[in-house]
C-alpha cells in the first residue's frame, strides 16, 4: 500500500463499516493538501475537550490560551516529515467534512456541534478503536496538541513550574 | 582564520568540494573522526543536516529545542507510531541533547560480540585505552553531587530492597547542575562534540557545513566517486533548487543509525548481507510515574545520575533483560507522555512537581525474538523504521513495569502510574501488581519510547553476516566507513554515547594507518 494512503484506506474503512460501502468516490483523493481553515475547525472543537481541566475558567483567557496552541501547532507542523505532514492534513480535512463525520465521530453533525461529552467519546473511541489508523490518530494529535499547549510559559501556573531565567 | 563554517541554506548557486577524507554526520561519530583524522593532518570536511546552533541560542525552552534540535521535531515514530525516538539533528548530533550518561561498553555485550560476530576486543583490540581517551577528552567523571531528587528515589528503592544500582559517571565540566542537558547546554558545560571535538578540528583547518543533506553516494566498481548534497530548508526539510557535489579520498557515514542506513539505502551500495537498514535496535524503554508527598522537581537537576543494573543481565536467558534509569521532566515531555484526556490529564499535570518517573530500556538483539527493526525509505527518500515487538519483548516491559511500581513504592511512593493507557494510579504494591499483571501488552495502548538508535550498519568479521568489519570498513566499497552507533551488532545494555566514542576513536587510528600513504602523496 502507498505510505500516503494509509490514514486514508484506514478511514475510509472506518466509515464504509458504518455508512456501508461507496463513500469512497466523494473527493478523498484530494483531502491530503493543507486547508488551513479545515484544521482551525478540527482544533476548535478538539482542543477544548483535551484540554479541559486546564484551560482557564475565564472564557476570555481561555479563547487566548486556545489561539496560542493553534499557532503553536502551526508553527509546529512544518518540521514534521512531509509524509506525516500529509496524514495530518488528511485527517484534518476528513473531520472537517460533515460526508465523514458519521463514520468518525458516530453523528452527522458538524465536529463542534458535538456537546463536551461527545467529545470526550469521540477521543475514547478512537484510542480503544480496532483500527490501528484510529489510535494513531488518537495518539499522532494527543501528542501534538499537548505538547503545543505545554509548551508555552504562559500556561505553566497551574503546574507550578518555574522556568529558569538563566540570562 | 578564515570562518570554517558555511551555512548550506545561506548558498545561492550550486557549489563543488574536495577534500582528503569527508564526514557525513557531526555526532558522536562524527565529531570524535574530524578531531582525529585532522590532527593527523588531513584535510577535511564535516557535514551535518542540522543547523550549527550553539550556546547563546540555547534557551532551555522545549518550545525551540524540539524543533530546532532534534529529528523531526523530537516527534519522529516507528512507521505504526507505536515508539517515539528522540534522537539529535543539529551540530554535535544526540551528543549536544543527550542527558550525559557515559557508559563503558557492558563486558557480556563484547562478549555476546565476540561470539555471535566474531568480534574481539580484547588483546591488540582491546577498547579499554580508548575508553580512557574519550574520558579523558570529554571530562567523563562519577558525578560527585548529590542527585536529584528525581534519581535519589530510584536509589532509595534500590536500596530498599537491596538492589545494584551505580552513580553515573557524566560529561561535563563546570556543570551548573540546571537538569536542561536536553535543550542544549546553556553554559557550554556538557562535553559535547559541539563544544569539543568540533572546535578543536575546525581550528586545524577542517570546515563545517551545516543545513546540508546528503542525499547520494555515487559509486562504481568498489569506489566511491562523489556525493551529492542538498541544502536544508528553514524547516530542516531537502531543498531541490541547488546541489552541492562533494569529492573526497575517503567518506565517512556517521549520520546516526537511522540517518546512515537511510544514506546508503539511497545510494543503492552492494549489500551482499542483506543486512543494510536491517536489525536496527532502540533500546525500547517503558515508563513508570509516581507521586510523592513532596516535591520532586525532576526538571531541575542533572537528569541521569544513578542507574541500576538490577535486572539487565538476567541468569534466565530466556528473559529480557532491562536497565533503570530516570528522564528528566520537563512539561511538554511529560504533557505528550502521561495517559488521559480532559481533567484525568489536566489533574495528574497539577501534580506535575510531585511526579517521579523511572524508564527501564530494554536490552534489545540478544534473543531469536529480539531481532530489531528496518528502515526503509519514503517516497521522499526519507527514512522510515519498522520496529516489531514481540511477545518475548512486551513481557519483558511487563517486568520492568512491575519492578518499577515496586521501586517506587519501596521509595515512598504514594500512587504509581505506570504509562500505560489501560493503567490507572495504583495506591500500593499489591494493587499495582495485580493490575499490572492484567495490562493488555499492544502497541499503542502501552507507550514505548526510545532515545537509544543503535545497529543497521552492524560490523561483522564475515561479509555475510554484516555491512561493514571491526574497524568499520565497509566489506564492499574499500574507500566508505561507517562511523556511528548503526554499526553496533545489538543494542548494548547501556547508553551509547561512549562506547561509539572509543569505538570510532579505534577505528580513526586503524584508518590512518591504512590512509598515510596517499596523505604522504597529498602533502
Amino acid at each position: 500500500m502507498q505510505r500516503r494512503q494509509f490514514i486514508l484506506s484506514g478511514i475510509a474503512l472506518a466509515a464504509t463499516a458504518s455508512l456501508g460501502a461507496g463513500l469512497s468516490i466523494w473527493g478523498w483523493q484530494q483531502s491530503q493538501t493543507a486547508d488551513d481553515s479545515n484544521r482551525s475547525v478540527v482544533l476548535s472543537a478538539l482542543l477544548p475537550a483535551l484540554l479541559y481541566g486546564a484551560l482557564p475558567e475565564d472564557a476570555t483567557l481561555a479563547v487566548a490560551e486556545l489561539e496560542r496552541t493553534k499557532t503553536a501547532i502551526d508553527d509546529f507542523l512544518p518540521f514534521l516529515p512531509l509524509r506525516q505532514q500529509r496524514e495530518l492534513h488528511q485527517l484534518f480535512n476528513l473531520l472537517a467534512n460533515r460526508i465523514t463525520q458519521l463514520g468518525l465521530t458516530g453523528h452527522l453533525s458538524s465536529l463542534s456541534a458535538l456537546t463536551m461529552q461527545q467529545r470526550f467519546a469521540l477521543l475514547d473511541r478512537w484510542r480503544d478503536s480496532y483500527l490501528g489508523v484510529l489510535q494513531q490518530a488518537y495518539h499522532g494529535l494527543r501528542e501534538l496538541l499537548y505538547g503545543a499547549y505545554y509548551g508555552q510559559p504562559e500556561h505553566w501556573q497551574p503546574i507550578s513550574y518555574i522556568a529558569p531565567r538563566f540570562r | 582564520m578564515a570562518t570554517q563554517h558555511i551555512d548550506a541554506s545561506t548558498l545561492l548557486s550550486d557549489q563543488q568540494f574536495e577534500a582528503d577524507i569527508v564526514i557525513i554526520g557531526s555526532g558522536a561519530g562524527g565529531g570524535i573522526a574530524a578531531e582525529q583524522l585532522t590532527e593527523a593532518g588531513f584535510s577535511v570536511l564535516l557535514l551535518e543536516e542540522g543547523a550549527y546552533y550553539t550556546r547563546a541560542d540555547f534557551v532551555m525552552e522545549e518550545r525551540w529545542a524540539y524543533p530546532q534540535l532534534y529529528q523531526e521535531g523530537a516527534a519522529r515514530k516507528t512507521r505504526d507510531k507505536a515508539i517515539g525516538i528522540l534522537q539529535g539533528r543539529t551540530v554535535g548530533g544526540s551528543t549536544t541533547v543527550n542527558w550525559t550518561t557515559s557508559i563503558r561498553t557492558p563486558p557480556a555485550t563484547l562478549d555476546y560480540w565476540q561470539r555471535e560476530f566474531g568480534l574481539n576486543f580484547s588483546g591488540d583490540n582491546d577498547l579499554t585505552p580508548y575508553f580512557a581517551k574519550a574520558e579523558q577528552r570529554l571530562h567523563i567523571q562519577p558525578w560527585s553531587v548529590a542527585p536529584n531528587a528525581n534519581n535519589a528515589k530510584l536509589q532509595q528503592g534500590c536500596e530498599a530492597l537491596g538492589w545494584q544500582y551505580s552513580v553515573i559517571n557524566r560529561n561535563v565540566n563546570g556543570c551548573a547542575n540546571l537538569g536542561y542537558c536536553g535543550m542544549g547546554c546553556p553554559i557550554n558545560a556538557k562535553q559535547s562534540m559541539l563544544v569539543s571535538t568540533i572546535p578543536a578540528a575546525m581550528a586545524l583547518g577542517a570546515t563545517l557545513i551545516s543545513r546540508l543533506s546528503v542525499r547520494k553516494l555515487n559509486w562504481q566498481g568498489n569506489s566511491i566517486s562523489s556525493l551529492d548534497a542538498v541544502p536544508v530548508d528553514h524547516y530542516f526539510q531537502p531543498r531541490s533548487d541547488i546541489r552541492i557535489q562533494i569529492k573526497a579520498k575517503h567518506y565517512i557515514v556517521a549520520a546516526g543509525a537511522i540517518g546512515s542506513p537511510a544514506l546508503l539505502l539511497r545510494s543503492k551500495v552492494p549489500n551482499p548481507s542483506g543486512r543494510l537498514g536491517k536489525h536496527t535496535y532502540l533500546h525500547p524503554t517503558v515508563i513508570s510515574g509516581a507521586l510523592f508527598a513532596e516535591d520532586i522537581n525532576g526538571h531541575s537537576g542533572a537528569p541521569q545520575s544513578i542507574y541500576s543494573d538490577q535486572f539487565v543481565w538476567p541468569e534466565n536467558q530466556d528473559k529480557a533483560g532491562y536497565k533503570l534509569e530516570v528522564p528528566p521532566l520537563h512539561p511538554v515531555l511529560m504533557a505528550t507522555k502521561l495517559t488521559g484526556t480532559g481533567e484525568q490529564h489536566a489533574a495528574l499535570m497539577a501534580q506535575f512537581n510531585q511526579l517521579q518517573v523511572c524508564i527501564a530500556l530494554q536490552r534489545d538483539g540478544f534473543h531469536p525474538q529480539s531481532q530489531g527493526g528496518s528502515v526503509s525509505l519514503d517516497e521522499q527518500g526519507q527514512p522510515v523504521l519498522d520496529y516489531p515487538i514481540t511477545d518475548y519483548m512486551w513481557q519483558g516491559m511487563r517486568e520492568a513495569l512491575l519492578s518499577m511500581a515496586q521501586l517506587q513504592f519501596a521509595a515512598g511512593a504514594r500512587q504509581v502510574l505506570p504509562i500505560h493507557h489501560d493503567a490507572k494510579l495504583y495506591n500500593s504494591w499489591p494493587e499495582a501488581k495485580t493490575a499490572i499483571l492484567q495490562l493488555p501488552m499492544q502497541t499503542l495502548r502501552q507507550t514505548v519510547v526510545s532515545a537509544h538508535v543503535m545497529g543497521g550498519c552492524n560490523m561483522s568479521i564475515n561479509p555475510a553476516k554484516g555491512v561493514v568489519d571491526q574497524n568499520g570498513r565497509h566489506h564492499q566499497l574499500h574507500n566508505l566507513s561507517v562511523f556511528d552507533g548503526s554499526i553496533l551488532p545489538t543494542s548494548l545494555g547501556a547508553n551509547p554515547q561512549l562506547t561509539i566514542f572509543a569505538l570510532v576513536w579505534r577505528n580513526c587510528q586503524q584508518l590512518l594507518t591504512q590512509l598515510k600513504p596517499f596523505s604522504a602523496n597529498v602533502s
